[in-house]
């Protein structure tokens, strides 16, 4: 059935899956008549063309429930717990809102083909071990999902070409998440840009290819903007290649986000 | 009504507009570097991303100067396209005047300006190369609205640019056809919103904090901000001295 094939995928690339599978699976029966009962109208549109759609689209939304879920629980168990956010609270929270809007967009564009949330371990396997009681590792935590996030809806953008008021939803999804990325960069004193040069502690393959340069075959846009840089110097190479990879994000493939995200999911 | 092709129109040589000293040099060492430098990239990459004219009810889809003088982005991918270069060219010359003129700035505030002034020229540079022989010109900024003597002002312009361009990016994916060119706009898209962040949070603090997201770029669902091209023109135009037409440029769902 179609709609296992996220978990399926999860299965796949974390051998021992199979329990958490059939844990899901039995709690996705559960839940689905739930959020089969409570989409409102206001989705009807939305609802009525993603019904019947290709199987693509809802392999694409129900993988991008699956992330929104994680980020949504993540925010809100941390804004349950004794964490001290300080000045940060107020974005925090603003965040942990905007995953939870996402949730409830992605279940009622869904309907009854929605997967279930599956239960995460946000310590991935103890690789994380205090992420509730440590300022720093959730902040950490909260960037490599949030970059995640972008490159996994970038990925999926163009699958979602068919119909393009789903499309559209992912694209306005997709650049939220961007925004708390830069926010989350912000908090942490980082770049706001992605980059593999500097990963701020989060697992590398968050970052891979990412300093990818070339979007066009035979566009070679280091060498067009060099000379066009404010500061002509010695330097003005380096420079060109590092705004060059920092004024393009990059996409990552669904394979490669469940790689990510195997290990935050029981 | 006789129209020219741009590429007509540049062989005949750019037209320097009569713009204050400062940015009219800082476009004269563009024009100058632009015309020895490009043309060869043209030829290469115009091949690798098919840009072939979607057809539909326009007899071109590439950029026109009309009889009026204004400029006609053009129809189909390359329509919009165009667009995305014509607010990409603003952005460039905005922090370009911006990142000169703005008093009182920080070193750290400098930086960050040209940090973000440094990838709008790399987005630029690339839609002018994907363009090629397509291309709206180079066009030409009236940033006399801004006042670059307050700080507050420069951020909050910026930031209402890269939110404008964040709502444009996602408005515009309905009608960009290539499946490439979708994904070449979420690479960019994703960006512009980081800058978002970066330009808000240095005008904007909120009370008791020093951060400044959610000031209304989400609805009740989550989704950003989303404008079509009819909606965003009107705002860059006030910033550009050559009248821009999207008359040509899709409405209906590619």
């Amino acid at each position: 059935m179609n709609i296992f094939n996220i978990l399926s995928d999860i299965e796949k690339i974390d051998g021992d899956a199979t329990e958490k599978f059939n844990h899901s699976r039995r709690k996705m029966l559960k839940t689905t008549s739930v959020a089969a009962a409570t989409s409102s109208l206001f989705f009807a549109g939305v609802l009525n063309k993603a019904y019947g759609q290709s199987n693509t689209i809802t392999d694409v939304l129900n993988f991008a429930l699956v992330l929104e879920y994680l980020e949504a629980e993540f925010y809100m168990k941390g804004m349950q717990s004794s964490l001290n956010f300080g000045p940060d609270r107020g974005l925090i929270n603003e965040i942990a809102k905007h995953e939870a809007q996402h949730v409830a967009f992605l279940k009622s564009a869904l309907g009854a083909s929605a997967v279930a949330k599956p239960e995460f371990d946000f310590t991935a396997k103890g690789a994380f071990p205090n992420p509730y009681t440590n300022y720093p590792v959730f902040l950490t935590l909260a960037q490599a999902f949030e970059d995640t996030g972008v490159r996994a809806y970038k990925g999926q953008a163009p699958n979602l070409a068919s119909n393009r008021d789903i499309l559209e939803a992912a694209l306005r999804i997709h650049s939220v998440e961007a925004r708390h990325a830069g926010e989350i960069r912000i908090i942490r004193s980082m770049s706001a840009y992605a980059s593999e040069m500097n990963t701020g502690g989060v697992p590398a393959a968050i970052y891979a290819r990412e300093n990818n340069t070339t979007h066009v075959a035979g566009v070679d846009i280091v060498a067009l903007s060099q000379p066009k840089l404010l500061f002509q110097n010695s330097a003005s190479q380096m420079r060109a290649m590092k705004f060059a990879q920092d004024s393009f994000d990059e996409p990552l493939t669904k394979e490669e986000v469940l790689a990510i995200a195997g290990p935050f999911i029981k | 009504m006789e129209k020219s092709t741009i590429s007509e129109t540049k062989a005949k040589g750019p037209t320097v507009p009569s713009i204050p000293s400062a940015e009219r040099r800082l476009f004269l060492r563009h024009l100058g570097i632009f015309a020895a430098s490009t043309t060869s990239f043209l030829m290469a990459c115009s091949k690798s991303l098919d840009l072939t004219p979607t057809g539909g009810s326009v007899a071109h889809s590439g950029a026109r100067i009309n009889a009026d003088g204004s400029i006609d982005l053009g129809a189909g991918d390359i329509g919009i396209l165009n667009y995305a270069y014509a607010l990409e060219q603003l952005e460039t010359a905005f922090y370009t005047v911006a990142q000169e003129k703005t008093a009182g700035l920080t070193f750290n505030e400098l930086q960050i300006l040209q940090e973000i002034r440094e990838h709008e020229l790399v987005h630029r540079e690339f839609f002018r190369a994907v363009l090629g022989a397509n291309a709206i010109p180079d066009l030409d900024f009236d940033f006399s609205g801004v006042n670059f003597n307050d700080r507050n002002n420069v951020f909050q312009v910026a930031n209402i640019l890269e939110s404008t361009g964040v709502g444009a990016y996602n408005g515009a994916a309905r009608y960009i056809k290539n499946a490439d060119i979708i994904g070449i706009a979420g690479k960019i898209v994703s960006v512009e919103a980081r800058h978002a962040s970066v330009t808000g949070h240095m005008y904007l603090p909120l009370p008791g904090s020093t951060y400044s997201f959610g000031f209304g770029t989400t609805d009740s669902n989550g989704l950003d901000i989303v404008y079509k091209p009819s909606e965003v023109l009107p705002v860059a135009q006030g910033f550009i001295k050559q009248k821009l037409s999207g008359a040509n440029l899709p409405t209906t769902n590619a």
